[in-house]
């Protein structure tokens, strides 16, 4: 189950990164350690047969990058109009997978993007817990999958 | 520019209106990110916002009754991803005008009108052109 998760959300972010950036060489390692200095971090809650949530953690220049490419407009900061770009690729790239999901009889429903203070403290015990880090032409994003099983 | 070639569906109809709103997205998107400052911009603004709510609007009215034509087998889901889209313009603008033109309340709305059209445009859209082509 980890490692379909893991997979499928792989696999919605390359999507992700070939129709919208037009980006297909990408690459993904498991890490356990993801460095940014300064980064957006934007949650999804899920709910329905797995419950928790996914972290997508966006370095700044990152972020910069893909709304640049998107819009053909310089950005330097990540603003309220950038945040909310970013969000939306989140929850476009949450809601694929959970159509996924659905193809292999797991039904769950996601939340509105919402941005996030990332808590080193947080220490909540998840079945699935597992973190990806996608790496492309424009910078590395982060994926940090946790989630339980509802009972 | 905000468009792209490989956007095109090959429905002649279909592929107009998308570039016409992309078109209409970038402008609005330019005066929003323009140096101005925020009463210069609003005229504009306010003019293409308008202009985008009724032709988002017909523009998918076209798009479903094109799906119906050759039996596309997603139109419900896609239907209702046009009308959560069309809910959304709908609850923004009510808050723009209740907030008496907030300008943070157009940024958001502008960044996630870019990520979701291309999305939709690039992805969802894609797929009826590809059933149109598998069905012959
Ligand atoms: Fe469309
Ligand atoms: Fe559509």
């Amino acid at each position: 189950m980890v490692h379909k998760l893991y997979r499928d959300f792989v696999d919605a972010t390359q999507k992700v990164f070939n129709l919208m950036l037009n980006i297909s060489d990408v690459s993904e390692h498991p890490s356990e350690d993801f460095k940014c200095d300064d980064e957006v971090d934007i949650v999804v809650g899920v709910v329905g047969d797995l419950q928790g949530k996914i972290v997508y953690r966006f370095p700044v220049s990152t972020s910069l990058n893909m709304v640049n490419i998107m819009s053909g407009m310089e950005f330097n900061a990540v603003d309220v109009f950038v945040a909310s770009a970013i969000s939306e690729i989140a929850n476009i790239i949450s809601g694929n997978v959970m159509t996924t999901l659905s193809d292999s009889k797991i039904q769950c429903d996601i939340l509105p993007p919402e941005q996030y203070k990332l808590d080193a403290n947080d220490n909540k015990k998840y079945e699935i817990a597992t973190n990806c880090c996608i790496c492309t032409i424009i910078g590395k994003i982060c994926l940090e999958i946790r989630l339980n099983r509802a009972s | 520019m905000l468009w792209k070639d490989n956007y095109e569906l090959g429905v002649p109809q279909i592929d107009a209106q998308h570039k016409e709103l992309f078109r209409r997205v970038e402008s609005f998107l330019q005066v929003l990110r323009s140096e101005d400052s925020w009463e210069k911009k609003l005229p504009k603004l306010n003019e293409t916002l308008e202009f985008m709510k009724k032709y988002v609007v017909e523009h998918f009215h076209d798009e479903e009754e094109y799906q119906k034509s050759i039996n596309y087998p997603g139109y419900e889901a896609h239907k209702q991803r046009h009308m959560g889209m069309v809910g959304y313009v709908q609850e923004v603008s009510r808050k723009y005008e209740q907030s008496n033109y907030d300008e943070n309340l157009m940024q958001e709305f502008g960044g996630r009108l870019l990520s979701w059209l291309i999305n939709h445009v690039a992805a969802e859209d894609q797929l009826i052109a590809d059933y149109a082509k598998k069905r012959g």
